[in-house]
């Protein structure tokens, strides 16, 4: 969950690009964290299960704002930030990072939550993850019903035992399927990185024809299922449960997803760093972590929060037992280095 | 029937329940130059939209040479058309517009050449083919309009008010020049104006229209010595018309007097008497020159050059309008002067009242 | 003092701080500080260079092109009818036409999108219909494709070229029309010989905005198109959100920048007051 709010992310590039001419606002007080986050219904679970308790504990106000990677990098750039806290996909905070814009994460002076108990992969020096995410193959029961349905890369890449229109993710939407791509391919699941781009992009080539649409936004995606525009899909498991949940005959394997990390970093010449450094310790928190894992229906990074969940909320859960056992992490590094040559491969070949 | 000639007969055009043009009859020889005369909202208009094609009657028939052209859209009855504001397409040059009506018709092109060229010199605009209209003063877009109107040598041609943008002078030039290529080309004119003065000039018969109807049809000279109603005799240059009472054989002016006159006369009761002022003699004192003669004082005088123009108290508050020539060895009566007014008795007309 | 007397550039200056503030400036900066980014004036050519000449930009600006004069052909021949419609309509039905026209504008992008989606899917109304009239065996292709993006950008920039158009034949004198049909003209030759040419510098503005327009269309080939409808806007955006290489994305702008002003001096000089208006 990257960026799932793409449709305004576009209508504000003209904003970002405006951002450095605003005037900047009032001096705030302490009592202010202002925080980047993805929108939408995220912001009404995450009010409940973290910024209310936060504000009750602390007199700490929490305001949301929408901002695009390019916002972010434009406040840094025009030496005029805005806010405190981003809560956005762990790549665009690396960019952030590379270009010297974050604090560290002040480890060492958390309060409410344990550094131990969090998962090691995501607890880095300038970024904490606060969730976990996955990209699954979905599919439609109507079309493949009973056991008669892919379980897997290969299979999706079959489109003689399984026939109708499928979608994969776009480059606009941060990251393409490379990696699904590869284990269709023959690949196995621990040999994917470094990516063979070529290979990926030749085996991308043979399943193209059946793809309808490669998908930029969460929501399209969702829709593109809902509606049978396409049969087959990639999608992140939170928006495909919310239609499971509402009786779209709609379901999907554990086998080959790939977990990918929301994360939490802080502006260096933020107005409130020390506001922001307590809010992500207290959004750490293992039962804060399952109240709003559970609504979002992703994984929690505190490894304690596991033990506050039901063994059903888990299966249905990244960093659970199924995705464990089946699944791999997205290696963030290796799409830092090469997402410029990435994506001017992509646009080079969705052109041809 | 001959190519030229145009008739309507007993024609009606309603617009919602009012009818602005009610039932109008005519018969126009080829080679007439003709006009419909009368003040705005008389019916005029529509009365030539009817001839052009751009009006379907409600009631009645169009003909022309013999045909019924009643439903016969515009293109097909072969007219050549001079509109009000000249209509020259902004588009075009002067050779290109001139050249329309024979291009949309699909004449050979060293026909439409030497047909522009023609037109072009009849109406001296020679020289000027490559020029548009917003290069030209209004009495040249005038020319390109006729030189259009002729150039396919039509058996009629509709003018609607042609001239009544141009200045006075610029105007009784084309007059002379539009009647001289009438004239040339044997073709019927049929012209609508609402400036007596140009209709008396050009015209061979002018229909006198009021409300829709015609009022009078006839030669100039006709309609002005002879109206047939009082909205005629006033519409058409200056005129009196004085309060009057028939009594059997007796016609009784202003004063009482007694007064002789011509045809026209309506059965008793109140009347109108028309005479015109150039017609009405002005002598000092108490002169009795001729058999009409009213008894005035001279309430003002005006010299307007070639004429002095009185108005004459003449009894029961009537006012005559004279014009007396600035002739040779004229005498000039002064206001207050006692004179007597005379005139022939088939210069006047007794009018319904 | 009243307004009429204050000198132009005083009635104009809140809006010329507006264009600059949230304008010039922005884009100004952003050029400026990408550039610079670059180095010296002749790094910054050698990037120009690679930028301009590669093989993806060649093919991103073939299509927005491409799709681009297609919409334009297509807004016009729809457009130029619906103008006549509505310039000789009155009262009602005139309203009517016009907001039928203008409601593109009264909606949102995504609730227009969504709507396009419902009509155009493969599962969507047209094909349903289509295919309960057994017209069609299998469903068409309407979305995702470069029909999509067509339908879609079409309909967003019909307003444009109908109300550029509208003011163009309104005015158009009809004593013109009369007097040509009064001529001889059929109704046809009526309309090509003097209608169309007398509206020809309407036809000339409205092509140009639409197509000024058309090729820096984002928001409806990214939602409506398929992964090959790429347009330059698309890609300046793609190159600095996604890749965060604000150099290239200055340049395409630049570029994009560019044409559009070119083609808006020509814009300018037909939809001047005046062109092609009755003289009399």
């Amino acid at each position: 969950m990257t960026d799932d709010l793409k449709l305004p992310r576009r209508l504000l590039i003209g904003t970002a690009l405006a951002a450095p001419a605003t005037i900047a606002r009032p001096a705030r007080a302490d009592g202010e964290v202002i925080v980047r986050t993805p929108g939408g219904a995220y912001d009404d679970v995450m009010r409940r299960h973290v910024y209310d308790p936060f504000t009750r504990e602390t007199g700490i106000r929490v305001t949301v704002v929408a901002a695009t990677a390019a916002k972010l990098i434009a406040m840094f750039r025009a030496n005029n930030v805005e806010l405190d806290l981003i809560d956005t996909g762990d790549a665009q905070l690396m960019t952030l990072e590379g270009m010297g814009a974050l604090a560290p994460i002040a480890y060492d002076r958390w309060r409410w939550s344990k550094p131990e108990d969090v998962t090691s992969e995501v607890k880095l020096p300038y970024r904490v993850g606060n969730f976990t995410y996955a990209t699954v193959l979905a599919y439609n029961r109507e079309s493949f019903p009973g056991d008669n349905h892919p379980k897997s890369w290969a299979d999706f890449w079959d489109a003689g035992r399984f026939p109708g229109p499928r979608m994969l993710a776009d480059i606009a939407s941060a990251s393409v399927n490379l990696e699904f791509a590869l284990l269709a391919d023959g690949v196995p699941k621990d040999q994917l990185y470094p990516i063979d781009l070529d290979r990926a992009l030749r085996s991308m080539s043979r399943i193209r024809p059946q793809i309808r649409r490669f998908w930029d936004t969460g929501a399209l995606s969702a829709q593109m299922l809902s509606d049978r525009e396409v049969v087959l899909g990639s999608i992140w498991n939170g928006r495909l449960q919310t239609l499971i949940d509402r009786n779209a005959p709609l379901a999907y394997t554990w086998n080959e997803h790939m977990i990918q990390v929301q994360a939490l970093g802080i502006f260096k010449d933020a107005r409130n760093v020390e506001g922001a450094q307590r809010l992500a310790d207290f959004m750490m928190q293992p039962q804060v972590q399952a109240g709003y894992a559970k609504a979002l229906i992703y994984g929690p990074t505190n490894e304690r929060a596991f033990d506050l969940l039901t063994p059903d909320e888990r299966a249905r859960m990244p960093g659970g037992e199924n995705s464990r056992r089946s699944g791999f992490y997205q290696n963030i590094v290796w799409w830092h280095e090469n997402r410029e040559r990435v994506t001017r491969a992509w646009s080079r070949w969705v052109l041809r | 029937m001959s190519a030229g000639s145009v008739a309507l007969e007993a024609v009606t055009k309603r617009y919602g329940s009012e009818a602005v043009v009610a039932g109008v009859s005519l018969a126009i020889p080829e080679g007439e130059f003709f006009t419909l005369l009368g003040p705005s909202g008389s019916g005029k208009t529509t009365t030539l939209s009817m001839l052009a094609g751009f009006v379907v009657p409600d009631e009645g028939r169009v003909v022309m040479g013999g045909r019924d052209m009643t439903r016969v859209p515009p293109r097909g009855r072969g007219l050549g058309m001079v509109f009000q504001n000249y209509a020259i397409f902004p588009h075009l040059n002067v050779a290109e517009n001139v050249a329309f009506p024979l291009t949309v018709r699909g004449a050979p092109k060293p026909e439409v050449t030497a047909r522009v060229a023609e037109a072009l010199a009849m109406v001296k605009l020679t020289g000027f083919e490559a020029r548009y209209a917003r290069q030209l003063s209004g009495g040249q877009q005038q020319r390109v309009a006729l030189a259009r109107a002729i150039v396919a040598h039509p058996k009629v041609v509709l003018m609607d008010e042609p001239l009544g943008a141009l200045d006075k002078n610029l105007r009784y030039h084309m007059q002379v020049e539009i009647k001289e290529i009438q004239r040339r080309l044997g073709m019927t004119v049929i012209y609508v104006t609402h400036d007596q003065e140009e209709a008396l000039t050009m015209s061979d018969r002018i229909a006198i229209m009021d409300r829709g109807r015609i009022a009078q049809l006839g030669p100039p000279r006709e309609v002005y010595e002879k109206p047939d109603d009082s909205f005629v005799a006033a519409f058409l240059g200056e005129a009196n018309l004085l309060r009057a009472r028939r009594d059997g054989e007796v016609v009784r002016g202003p004063g009482g007097a007694v007064l002789a006159t011509s045809a026209g006369t309506p059965p008793g009761g109140e009347a109108l008497l028309f005479v015109r002022p150039e017609k009405v003699s002005v002598a000092a004192g108490l002169a009795e020159v001729l058999p009409n003669h009213l008894p005035g004082r001279v309430l003002h005088a005006s010299f307007l050059g070639n004429i002095v123009r009185y108005a004459v108290e003449a009894g029961d508050g009537a006012t005559v309008l004279c014009d007396a020539a600035n002739g040779a060895g004229a005498v000039l009566h002064q206001p207050g002067d006692a004179v007597t007014l005379s005139w022939r008795a088939e210069d006047s007309r007794l009018l319904a009242g | 003092m009243p307004l009429g007397r204050l000198p132009a550039w005083l009635l104009l200056a809140p809006a010329l701080v507006l264009l600059f503030g949230v304008f010039l400036m922005p884009i100004g900066w952003f050029l400026v500080s990408s550039l610079r980014e670059l180095g010296t004036l002749a790094d910054i050519r050698e990037e120009m260079e690679a930028v301009l000449f590669s093989d993806t930009i060649g093919r991103v600006i073939l299509n927005t092109n491409g799709i681009g004069a297609v919409v334009t052909l297509l807004v016009l021949l729809i457009g130029y009818p619906v103008s006549y419609a509505l310039s000789r309509a009155r009262g009602f039905a005139f309203t009517l036409i016009l907001l039928c026209i203008v409601l593109p504008y009264f909606t949102s992008t995504i609730v227009r999108t969504y709507a396009w989606m419902v009509l155009l899917g493969r599962n969507g109304l047209i094909n349903q219909v289509l295919l309960g009239l057994g017209l069609i065996g299998a469903p068409l292709d309407l979305l995702y494709n470069r029909t999509g993006v067509v339908i879609g950008m079409t309909y967003v920039l019909l307003p444009y070229m109908v109300l550029t158009l509208y003011a163009a034949m309104k005015a158009v004198d009809p004593r013109l029309l009369q007097a040509a049909e009064g001529m001889g003209a059929s109704p046809g030759q009526v309309f090509r010989r003097v209608f169309m040419p007398l509206t020809l510098h309407g036809v000339v503005a409205g092509v140009l905005i639409t197509f000024i327009l058309a090729i820096g269309f984002f928001i409806t080939p990214a939602l409506m198109g398929g992964p090959a409808d790429i347009m330059i806007a698309m890609l300046i955006e793609r190159e600095v959100e996604l890749t965060q290489n604000w150099p290239t994305a200055a340049m395409m702008t630049i570029v994009l920048l560019a044409v559009t002003l070119i083609l808006y001096a020509v814009y300018s000089r037909y939809a001047e007051p005046g062109q092609g208006e009755l003289q009399r």
